[in-house]
């Protein structure tokens, strides 16, 4: 799991996504294969870091290893550039986290690998409300 | 090669249970014999597994082999089939498939899952296999919160009511209570679901498919095979298997459910029927929301109407289009890549007169639909009345 996550920690702290070279798409999570226009010339491209939320739930039964974060919100934010990412939204009240909020990307704490294993960071989004941004 | 007709002359099954005092290989050989002991002239000349996640639920792979060897069928072909929890599904096309085209008189099928060896959490775990490791497990969502957000937005975008949603599980539990099979066999009111527990909002625990035990099983034949058979047959008429975008989140349209649309658009063109003749169809509903949304793509109901049509009785047992006759995945059960095959035994036991007090009466032909993620792999089979 270590590796797995430090093999794309680019892509997880500063939200690299690609950018396809012929329809100009831009995608998050990176892909192979331009979904518009089915190119192969693909590039990374970092992402914008702000969006709203197209919907959310609030997760009540974790994964193994986000017990101490439970419930928390995820949610589908479209960012500005139309790319799509699934994120936890934090540090938001209950009433902030709705359809259509503008949220911000941060970095967090993402998972804890069990008492001695490696903490490993990631994105998380903010509702910008909030924070008067 | 010439094509076959092919048909399923028997079938065997678990209840689905917590079966604490069986392994994998137990359920898998007990179902298995079922079948084989319903047509004791015809013996399998490959065997396919439907299975997801054996690897986590017992530490076991290599399931082809393993139970070709319980089975004593040493020296047959025998191969693991997954595509997450449509593997029984799966696993039944290639069957299938390599039946219809003459490569094989006969195989049989088994999908089996072993989920209570696991804690809850564990199981959460293993079933967030069927999507993104690095970018949906990461963020720490589980399948029932890629579900939930789902919902949130069927239920926001189309209008739904949260007893409207209620109306699948509610269904199924009705028709499960005369299923031996069955896990869970008691009705529920809409009420009992929308005071269950939240689990990834707006879903709460009667939305959810639940954890169990199970494995079931079919032998198909072809006609050459079938002649010396003779018995209580149906046919299996057609069959498909679909991908979409392998994230629910990043397709265009999040509530189009393409590849339950394009499996069911190709089974019944294979098959040559038109909707009209279907008696009945087995959904594949591991969340409400899935049920609701699959009946729209294969356009049993119009978009936003899945769960509305079902609250105003067009799917109920005695209506002209019942679904989940024996209590669909919320209450029959869902145990992973055993569910397909499930479903598939199911409509044998109607298109043979064999459903007992869940008899669909009149149905010449019924449907089956299983999925893999939220409708990332969709497989659908359309069988009717050997004639």
């Amino acid at each position: 799991m270590a590796i797995q996550a430090w093999r794309i920690k680019d892509r997880y702290y500063r939200l690299i996504g690609s950018r396809c070279q012929e329809c100009r798409t831009e995608f998050f999570p990176p892909v192979y294969t331009c979904r518009h226009c089915g190119s192969e010339i693909i590039k990374d491209q970092e992402m914008p870091k702000e969006g709203k939320i197209m919907t959310y739930t609030r997760l009540h039964e974790p994964l193994p290893g986000f017990e101490a974060q439970a419930p928390f919100y995820l949610a589908v934010v479209m960012l500005d550039n139309g790319a799509r990412v699934l994120t936890q939204v934090v540090d938001s009240p209950d009433e902030s986290v709705k359809t259509g909020a503008r949220v911000r990307a941060t970095v967090r704490r993402a998972k804890v690998d069990g008492d001695s294993g490696q903490i490993i960071y990631g994105y998380k989004f903010i509702v910008m409300a909030i924070y008067n941004l | 090669m010439p094509k076959s007709k092919v048909y399923i002359t028997s079938v065997g099954f678990t209840k689905i249970d917590d079966h604490w005092e069986k392994s994998l290989l137990d359920l898998a050989v007990e179902a298995a014999r079922g079948a084989m002991k319903g047509t004791p002239k015809v013996r399998p000349q490959q065997i396919f597994v439907g299975n997801m996640f054996s690897a986590v639920g017992a530490g076991q792979e290599h399931l082809g082999a393993l139970l070709a060897s319980a089975l004593g069928l040493v020296g047959v072909p025998a191969l693991k089939v997954e595509s997450a929890s449509s593997s029984g599904g799966s696993a039944f096309n290639v069957a299938y498939s390599l039946v219809k085209s003459g490569a094989l008189d006969s195989a049989l099928v088994v999908g089996v899952e072993k989920m209570r060896d696991l804690e809850t959490e564990e199981v959460s775990q293993a079933v967030a296999m069927a999507e993104s490791a690095e970018y949906t497990q990461f963020v720490g969502a589980s399948f029932a919160a890629l579900n939930g957000l789902l919902a949130r937005y069927y239920m926001e975008q189309l209008d739904v009511s949260r007893d409207e949603l209620s109306s699948i599980p509610v269904i199924d539990h009705a028709n499960a209570v005369n299923a031996e099979h069955a896990q869970f066999r008691r009705a529920i009111t809409p009420d009992a679901v929308s005071r269950s527990s939240m689990v990834a909002d707006p879903l709460r625990l009667f939305d959810c498919a639940p954890i169990g035990d199970g494995a079931a099983a079919v032998l198909l034949v072809s006609d050459r095979a079938a002649s010396g058979a003779k018995k209580k047959m149906a046919e299996v008429l057609g069959g498909r298997i679909a991908t979409n975008e392998f994230s629910v989140y990043q397709r265009e349209d999040m509530l189009d459910f393409n590849a339950t649309r394009e499996a069911f658009k190709g089974a019944m063109a294979q098959a040559g029927l038109s909707t009209r003749r279907l008696g009945f169809a087995e959904v594949h509903d591991a969340f409400s929301v899935v049920g609701a949304l699959s009946l729209e793509a294969m356009g049993f109901s119009k978009r936003g109407r899945g769960s509305k049509d079902a609250k105003e009785g067009k799917y109920n047992m005695g209506s002209e289009f019942p679904i989940n006759t024996f209590g669909g995945l919320k209450a029959r059960g869902n145990p992973i890549g055993a569910t397909g095959v499930y479903q598939i035994a199911e409509a044998f036991l109607q298109l043979t007169g064999q459903a007992g007090k869940n008899q669909v009466e009149d149905a010449d032909y019924g449907i089956t639909h299983n999925v893999g993620g939220v409708d990332t792999t969709s497989v659908v089979h359309v069988f009717g009345r050997a004639t």
